[in-house]
């Protein structure tokens, strides 16, 4: 194949891409992000736009813009840097507030977080146990709500403080072997990664319930959290619940 | 269209400004300050059809490990346009189709994806094509 062959070839290739059959916004008209009628026949077959052929080279074809200049100024930079490397025993952990105390749990037990509008708990009655809240409804199954508060022994905050109440409230799931654990927190700030070498050792003065449970300490945007230790806290909420 | 395995490609860069480097071949395209190493990038749309690769935001680098002289394992950088997806083939998928050309050897089997034919690469034949890659990297 020579030069002038394989140039004409391309070209023809990326036209075809361009010009589709139906119009070129389809999606926002026969599709689903608008509403003439009669509707895409092919809607049927693939459910939602971005299964559709069209809509995906539609996507691809935003890719064959032409490169700016600042762009590949840009990334020449990024990739002349050295790459971050992370440290061997670099946990990813979310960190979370339940009442004055931050604390973090590996990312890896959590199956998901949910704003408490969407649940209720019903409570047991004849059970005693300040651990136990109640139970819950977690998308059709029935999981037990705990309080970590309690478990852990923190103390309410300071009631000045507590001014505006379930804006930043949400339930956390946890996975376990035995099934999921669902617990309220006050707030949650993010996921983090955190280095092996910016943990403290706990202090031995910490109230003793909690820093069997803790594992380390670190700093995190002048606020100390306590990373939990998982396996311990899943051992303990099972002991306490028998 | 054409493809290379997943397993070799350490990572999928987009376009850099690269440093030309005279007296190479026209598809040596220049080195690539990756991360504080040089790696040298061949245009493939040069070397495979002979017309350099469009710059689009779709072409990018693709940055593959293959093993060079004397047990090491070197870096290429390989220019592409509409580097955009990834597919699981079995390894059977891939015919070959029966004639291989005597100068381009890497240019393998025919797989095809959506009525679309695609050639394999080998990344481990493409090196020893580019003769002057190995001898170069000896001398630094």
């Amino acid at each position: 194949m020579n030069r002038t062959d394989s140039k004409v070839i391309e070209i023809h290739s990326t036209r075809a891409e361009t010009q589709n059959p139906l119009s070129e916004i389809c999606w926002k008209t026969v599709g689903v992000w608008g509403n003439v009628k009669p509707r895409c026949p092919n809607l049927e077959k693939v459910i939602h736009c971005r299964n559709c052929e069209i809509f995906i080279s539609a996507g691809r074809n935003l890719l064959e813009r032409d490169m700016p200049d600042e762009y590949k100024t840009e990334w020449t930079e990024v990739m002349s840097a050295e790459k971050e490397d992370d440290l061997p025993g670099t946990v990813s952990a979310v960190v979370f507030r339940i009442e004055e105390e931050w604390l973090a749990l590996r990312t890896t037990v959590f199956s998901e977080i949910i704003a408490p509008e969407n649940l209720r708990s019903h409570s047991l009655p004849h059970r005693k146990n300040p651990i136990l809240i109640g139970v819950v409804n977690i998308h059709g199954e029935i999981q037990l709500c705990i309080s970590l508060k309690e478990l852990l022994g923190i103390e309410a905050g300071y009631p000045e403080k507590q001014e505006k109440p379930a804006t930043h409230h949400r339930v956390m799931v946890l996975n376990s072997s035995e099934g999921q654990w669902v617990f309220p927190v006050n707030e949650i700030l993010g996921i983090y990664r955190i280095h092996p070498n910016m943990f403290q050792n706990v202090p031995v003065t910490v109230a003793k319930a909690q820093s069997t449970f803790t594992k380390g300490l670190f700093h995190l945007e002048n606020r100390q959290v306590a990373l939990l230790d998982d396996d311990l806290l899943l051992y303990s909420l099972k002991r306490n619940l028998q | 269209m054409y493809t290379i395995k997943c397993e070799n490609v350490r990572e999928i860069a987009p376009m850099v400004t690269l440093k030309p480097v005279p007296h190479r071949p026209d598809f040596f395209a220049g080195f690539f300050n990756y991360r504080g190493t040089v790696v040298p990038v061949i245009d493939l749309c040069r070397l495979i059809h002979g017309c350099p690769c469009r710059m689009r935001l779709s072409t990018r680098i693709i940055l593959a490990d293959y093993a060079g002289k004397g047990n090491r394992t070197d870096t290429i950088g390989l220019i592409a346009e509409r580097v955009t997806e990834t597919v699981r083939k079995p390894k059977d998928a891939f015919v070959f189709s029966g004639s291989r050309a005597a100068t381009a050897p890497y240019l393998g089997g025919i797989v095809m994806e959506q009525k679309k034919m695609i050639q394999y690469i080998d990344l481990n034949l493409l090196p020893n094509c580019i003769d002057f890659l190995p001898e170069e990297e000896d001398k630094l």
